[in-house]
């Protein structure tokens, strides 16, 4: 413990290491699953990195956690179907995405971890660290995660004043 | 800025030894000039939908040195938050391949989470955290407290009946439910609706309905429950709730931002007043003769939100937990 606080030290000083320590708090959090429904270490392997490209070929809007299907094909190599884990779909709903915002067909990038049981019975399954278009743009960018406040304030309010 | 957020998730856990300065200040008081409507049955109206989601978390993040946060410091940790938040939004470079072994584990990408962006304001105060008592903003375990913590946070692969209750869909994580209600990652909604008798809180996550009876008698002593048992008053304005009988295995909820153990033993007091139309003041207090050096306190806004409040069904589309016992199957086939 004595060398992350001084790691955290070095990385955070000055007049700046308060604030540093709450945004790290705040921010560790983005993109995380660390404790969130489950720990991602407990279903997925950081040792399986993957790269997967495909079309879209069904979407289960569940919870716990979304699941888009997509099928993925490699010279030489028969194609793949692959079950990529989001997060819930409730947020997505909240920020107005629907059923049909992400269409059966679509291509889509997942880059992403495999699951700890490798078998792919009966289909692969990976996270979606980083989901999306083959051009690089998020997969729900501009329809959410815009950071739109769910805390009760206005997103449109003017920033408090300091 | 990894080993940063690091240090303070272990500092969050209370694992650590860092010293911070004791100035919290003492709680707001209350807001006053509202005039609370009533039911058409007479009993003070909390109904709608809420959200607690905010950047202020259970405990005071190490480095801060009190409970309420200047504007200034406040808005450069809000900006902060969305700076990163919005970098995290920004597209990916298409030629980078996989990502590393290992490399910064995440879940998703930010659009998945929705836990606020602002700190907490309570009477005109920036909240640096919920609790306000004691004033170091830290959950006062004590060693057996603390102990206990760890035991209960302790799992298994063997089974389903191992694993948190979060993951089995048994009720939310990290104390979305309560009580005490906390804000975590997502979904941070409730619906209050009241009858003569009752008020029930309708949790988002994982849809539970806290039934809390005005008045009457506490369940026998061996029959704990989800939630608790709770029994409500109402003291003037305010709807005051004690619940015990807590089920023991929700005796240890983790969110990403805090660790929290409550024993089946507790007592949660929980109080809550409409202060406007579009806020409701949440207090609570914690008191277990044995896991706490004394009874701890906070307080938390509960914010109107817009609805809908979409259903949270967690069993039916549970596919991780079976992957997860088929990881740790594959895992000892592998050894």
């Amino acid at each position: 413990m004595q060398n992350a606080a001084g790691e955290a030290s070095r990385d955070c000083g000055g007049l700046r290491f308060f604030a540093c320590l709450v945004l790290a708090a705040a921010m560790s959090v983005v993109g995380m699953s660390a404790r969130a429904h489950h720990a991602f270490a407990a279903e997925f392997d950081s040792n399986l990195p993957v790269l997967l490209q495909g079309k879209v070929t069904r979407i289960e809007w569940v919870n716990p956690h979304a699941w888009i299907h997509l099928r993925v094909e490699m010279p030489g190599q028969p194609p793949q179907t692959w079950a990529v884990e989001g997060g819930t779909p409730n947020t997505l709903l909240r920020a107005g995405i629907s059923r049909d915002t992400l269409k059966i067909g679509t291509d889509i990038v997942v880059r992403g971890y495999q699951s700890k049981d490798p078998g792919c019975i009966p289909v692969c399954r990976a996270n979606g660290r980083d989901m999306t278009l083959p051009d690089g743009q998020k997969l729900f960018m501009g329809a959410s995660g815009t950071g739109a406040p769910r805390d009760g304030a206005d997103p449109t309010e003017p920033a408090r004043a300091n | 800025m990894k080993r940063c957020g690091f240090f303070v998730l272990l500092a969050l856990a209370g694992i650590q030894g860092i010293a911070c300065a004791q100035s919290g200040a003492a709680p707001a008081s209350l807001p006053s000039g509202y005039k609370v409507g009533r039911t058409a049955f007479g009993d003070p109206d909390l109904q709608g939908l809420w959200t607690n989601a905010s950047i202020t978390t259970l405990e005071r993040p190490a480095g801060l040195n009190s409970l309420v946060l200047s504007p200034q410091v406040a808005g450069q940790i809000e900006a902060r938050f969305a700076g990163r938040r919005e970098a995290d939004q920004r597209a990916t470079d298409p030629s980078l391949g996989a990502p590393a072994t290992g490399d910064d584990v995440r879940g998703y990408n930010s659009f998945w989470i929705d836990l606020g962006s602002r700190l907490a304001v309570i009477g005109g105060e920036i909240r640096a955290s919920w609790i306000v008592d004691p004033s170091s903003g830290k959950v006062p375990y004590s060693m057996q407290g603390r102990q206990a913590l760890r035991a209960a946070a302790q799992t298994s692969f063997d089974g389903p009946e191992t694993r948190p209750i979060g993951e089995r869909c048994i009720i939310g994580y990290g104390s979305t439910s309560g009580p005490p209600m906390l804000n975590v990652l997502y979904n941070n909604h409730y619906q209050i609706v009241q009858s003569p008798g009752h008020v029930v809180i309708v949790v988002e996550m994982n849809h539970d309905a806290r039934i809390i009876r005005l008045g009457g008698e506490r369940l026998p002593a061996t029959q704990s429950q989800w939630l608790g048992d709770s029994i409500g008053r109402f003291e003037g304005d305010t709807l005051v709730v004690e619940t015990s009988h807590l089920h023991p295995g929700q005796s240890f909820m983790a969110d990403v931002r805090h660790y929290l153990y409550v024993p089946p033993t507790a007592r949660v007091v929980e109080r809550f007043t409409r202060v406007a139309a579009d806020e409701i003041l949440y207090e609570f207090s914690v008191s277990d003769d044995r896991a706490y050096t004394q009874t701890w306190r906070g307080e938390m806004p509960f914010r109107a939100a817009k609805g809908p409040m979409f259903e949270y069904a967690c069993h039916e589309g549970n596919h991780s937990l079976t992957n997860i016992l088929k990881g740790a199957r594959h895992a000892e086939r592998s050894r």
